[in-house]
């Protein structure tokens, strides 16, 4: 849905769960174009049918789907790739494919989906596993020593000034973006991200941003929503706290063991732990007429040791001396509060990317697939404002979804580009899985990716794959209004993105483990070796890349 | 040439002068190629001239010819007496390139500002980061955590010496319990740390937390506090390496003559005595070495502390190893972890010099 819609929509008095609730955000824009509400009236097709026939593997509540699903699914969403290769076309292609092995995702299953791609073309992929927590030394070590060894990449958007502009990647021929339909992509997918000065370099394979996770049954449990007071979850972070330091002391209505409120990953996870303070830091921090919030567009000085970010240290710190955490959370990184907490039954809620509410339903160590909902991440009643140094007070208080990471894509490296057949391997194979069937299929089972293309959001096709509608529409809901959000804070796609993430984890990590002073001196730390890192890339490239980001 | 030489010269050499002045030739000759090499390709390198030099490798066959060249000389000085040099200067040569030539070109890194996703690649910046060093208190942290980890290796080998005389002694199933003892040995440091610091110490479902939680301990936490954190990473490793000095002292123990401690009880000696007048000092040289090799280890503990806690809570588990890998692979921050490697490196010569000087006064037999 693109934001105006979305925007007139609101206007026109609609509410927010009314629109979701109507169609899919392409049927809203669709109804938003015609003034009335309704659903989208859909073509039974082929086309259909092999959607719904793919959604059945192995179908919802059956089990976490294994190698024989994955090469299932890669086999029946072949057609695009027959339609443009020829069988056997690239017989003697052998292309290095490099990407992560989390929860034995990512790249076990574009190993199953690729498999029959193999078959046909004949071209052999040979495979690189990563874990998320060495993803970015590895690419960094490859880029800086000129050891580039892979052809095609898994790799998220902020990476792209890492590689894009240092002319590692292959541009994506025109034949792919109409092979995979980048119209479809939702609208903050659409460039600039996936571009650099202006050539189109990615193919999507997920969406990203953080969405609010929580537990139904901590609002109507007796004894804690007794304890707590709260039946309506909390909107802001301001009543998420208060709200978390009240169950403790109360028991798990799933587990029988200690109960806690919002659990914060307290420690680091390779640069990928600080997105987990921005989820509480951008709604103070995200003016919402300003589209920079991590460093100032100017200077490139760094914003993170501001008041609206010490607020988001503070109220971890003041959860911390509460004791409002599970006791070893100093210890649990973001994969432990989602996998080894949530999912397993601890913690009442927590801030995740949107796979976690598809493997609360789809995945066979999840316990809390009936009692999960979602929202966007919290706001909060005041805001601060860079430029004037003052606190705002909106009316209904501030939100800023933090679209953490832009989504994973496919990349081609420029290692192909001399040699035309290798070229178009490499892209057929890109093109294979970030196609929009398969897509469907990835984003309603466990794979580590989530909806990210308009058409994702067509309630219908989850419901007839076995998903009860109620959750459905509340998960979907919580993805769509994040995207959609005209508030949201986007990430800075600037060369060294990860250094900085990973530098503020680590003195974030010391803050909470009390080597600092205060909130402040955390802050003030994460800023000096922020100023650091920007002063050895080049301050002055620096600020040109991250106002490119931004669109300024 | 003298007597004992005589002995393993088969042939008699009769080597002519030209003979000699030739091997003298290439030998410089070579080398001459080298420094020539190196130097056109430092001079494109810096930017003054280009020969169209694409990576440094013509640097390196230089470096294998002169090599070459080298070794064909001592045959050709030396006759005989070269080609028994030449059964370990081959060896002898490579080992020094793969040590020292990475040795200089760290020490260089060591004394750059090198980010990695810097478009300017490294610059040399002086003594700053030895600067930084001085004023980085989790670097300093990191090295006190090294002398609590290395100090625990004490009670580890007292464990140790006492596992080994259990095992020395004629108990049941002695075979059984000597390979049950050397098994942690043999599992990764880094599958411990999945099995036992993840799985097992987990705080809700790990059965070590269900039995503390048992005994009455509410909320337990393995790495929770910075000393409890410490401790479990102290524990953790001790598990894995006890069965290695235990293994070491039991071969110690296993050599010596029965004769000894039967002749100390006819004399009267009692077991307390007959261990600590006999056993213990003829123990000492095997206990030395294996606390030696021991702290070797310990030295280089990282994987653990990099699995379970990142360092943390606050860099209260972190040793200098683990402290180095997360300020190289997250801060990217190759030159400033270099210089920390480097300068470990100096402090555990200097150490284990010391230690052993000390440790060859304690091994003599007390007289």
């Amino acid at each position: 849905m693109k934001v105006n819609h979305y925007e007139y929509l609101m206007r026109a008095g609609a509410t927010r769960r009314a629109v979701l609730k109507g169609a899919a955000s392409m049927a809203a824009v669709a109804a938003a174009s015609t003034g009335t509400l309704g659903a989208l009236t859909r073509h039974a097709s082929a086309q259909d049918n092999l959607r719904a026939e793919i959604l059945k593997i192995p179908g919802v509540g059956k089990g976490s789907p294994t190698d024989a699903d994955w090469q299932k699914v890669g086999e029946m969403c072949l057609g695009a790739t027959k339609a443009s290769v020829a069988e056997g076309e690239f017989a003697g292609v052998e292309l290095t494919f490099m990407g992560l092995n989390n929860q034995n995702l990512h790249n076990f299953l574009f190993r199953g989906f690729l498999k029959p791609w193999e078959a046909y073309t004949g071209a052999k992929i040979n495979w690189i596993d990563l874990a998320q927590a060495d993803y970015n030394a590895r690419l960094q070590q490859s880029i800086a020593t000129g050891t580039v060894d892979f052809d095609i990449l898994e790799m998220g958007a902020p990476f792209e000034g890492d590689t894009a502009s240092k002319g590692l990647l292959d541009e994506m021929p025109d034949w792919v973006a109409k092979q995979i339909d980048s119209d479809d992509l939702v609208g903050y997918l659409k460039p600039p991200v996936g571009t650099w000065e202006g050539k189109t370099y990615r193919v999507n394979i997920d969406g990203d941003c953080h969405t609010f996770a929580y537990r139904k049954d901590y609002l109507t449990d007796p004894a804690i929503s007794g304890a707590t007071g709260v039946t309506e979850m909390p909107t802001t972070w301001q009543q998420v706290n208060e709200w978390t330091k009240k169950i403790k002391g109360q028991k798990d209505p799933l587990t029988g063991l200690d109960a806690y409120g919002f659990i914060d990953p307290l420690k680091g996870w390779g640069g990928f732990g600080f997105y987990f303070l921005e989820d509480r830091a951008t709604a103070y921090a995200k003016h919402p007429d300003d589209k920079a919030w991590l460093f100032d567009a100017d200077t490139m000085k760094p914003r993170v040791n501001n008041p609206a970010f010490v607020q988001a240290i503070q109220d971890v710190m003041d959860l911390i001396a509460a004791g409002a955490y599970p006791s070893d959370q100093i210890n649990a990184d973001p994969g432990t509060t989602a996998f080894q907490q949530f999912l397993a039954g601890t913690g009442g809620a927590l801030t995740w990317w949107g796979d976690v509410g598809s493997m609360a339903r789809t995945s066979d160590t999840s316990v809390v697939g009936d009692v999960a909902a979602f929202s966007i991440l919290p706001g909060s009643d005041r805001v601060y404002n860079s430029k004037t140094g003052e606190w705002e007070t909106p009316d209904g208080g501030n939100f800023a979804p933090n679209m953490a990471y832009i989504g994973w894509g496919v990349y081609v490296t420029s290692r192909v580009s001399g040699d035309e057949k290798k070229r178009k391997a490499a892209w057929s194979a890109a093109a294979h899985l970030g196609g929009k069937d398969l897509s469907l299929w990835t984003v309603a089972y466990p794979s580590g990716f989530q909806p990210y293309r308009q058409s994702h959001f067509n309630y219908d096709e989850w419901e007839a794959a076995g998903y009860d509608r109620a959750y459905i529409e509340n998960y979907l809901g919580s993805n769509a209004d994040s995207y959609n959000h005209p508030n949201a804070a986007i990430e800075p796609r600037i060369p060294g993105i990860f250094q900085y993430y990973s530098v503020a984890e680590d003195e974030l990590a010391k803050g909470f483990a009390g080597q600092y002073k205060s909130a402040q001196e955390t802050a003030d730390a994460i800023a000096a070796a922020w100023e650091k890192i920007t002063d050895q890339i080049g301050r002055e490239s620096q600020i040109k890349l991250y106002k490119a980001s931004l669109g300024l | 040439m003298s007597q004992g030489d005589l002995l393993h010269v088969v042939t008699a050499d009769d080597i002519s002068d030209r003979r000699r002045l030739f091997g003298r030739a290439i030998v410089w000759g070579s080398a001459l190629v080298v420094a020539l090499v190196a130097a056109l390709q430092t001079a494109q390198h810096m930017g003054y001239a280009d020969f169209g030099f694409q990576t440094w490798r013509p640097v390196l066959y230089a470096y294998i010819f002169w090599a070459a060249c080298l070794c064909w000389s001592q045959v050709l000085i030396r006759g005989e007496h070269g080609k028994r040099t030449l059964f370990v200067l081959p060896a002898a040569l490579f080992v020094v390139s793969l040590t020292v030539f990475p040795l200089l070109f760290g020490l260089v890194i060591a004394f750059s500002n090198w980010n990695l996703s810097s478009p300017l690649g490294r610059q040399f910046n002086g003594l700053d980061n030895v600067r930084q060093m001085w004023a980085d208190p989790f670097y300093w942290n990191a090295l006190r955590n090294m002398v609590w980890y290395t100090l625990a290796i004490l009670v580890e080998y007292v464990i140790a010496f006492a596992l080994a005389l259990l095992l020395n002694s004629e108990i049941r199933a002695r075979k059984f319990f000597r390979v049950a003892f050397l098994l942690p040995l043999m599992l990764s440091p880094v599958a411990v740390s999945w099995m036992i610091g993840k799985s097992m110490l987990e705080i809700r479902f790990g059965p070590v937390a269900r039995f503390a939680r048992w005994l009455g301990w509410d909320n337990p936490s393995f790495f929770g506090s910075p000393e409890v954190a410490r401790f479990t990473i102290m524990l953790l490793d001790a598990w894995t390496f006890i069965p290695f000095m235990m293994i070491m002292i039991l071969a110690g123990l296993q050599a010596i003559p029965k004769e000894l401690t039967e002749a100390a009880k006819v004399d009267g000696a009692g077991p307390w005595k007959s261990f600590w007048e006999v056993t213990f000092p003829l123990m000492l040289p095997v206990s030395i070495t294996a606390i030696l090799i021991r702290i070797i280890f310990k030295l280089k503990l990282a994987d653990i502390i990099i699995n379970l806690t990142a360092g943390g809570p606050g860099g209260a588990t972190d040793s200098v190893t683990s402290f180095i890998f997360r300020e190289y692979r997250d801060r990217s921050n190759v030159g400033y972890g270099t210089l920390l490697a480097m300068v470990y490196l100096v402090i555990i010569i200097i150490a284990m010099t010391i230690l052993m000087k000390v440790a060859d006064r304690f091994a003599r037999p007390r007289t």
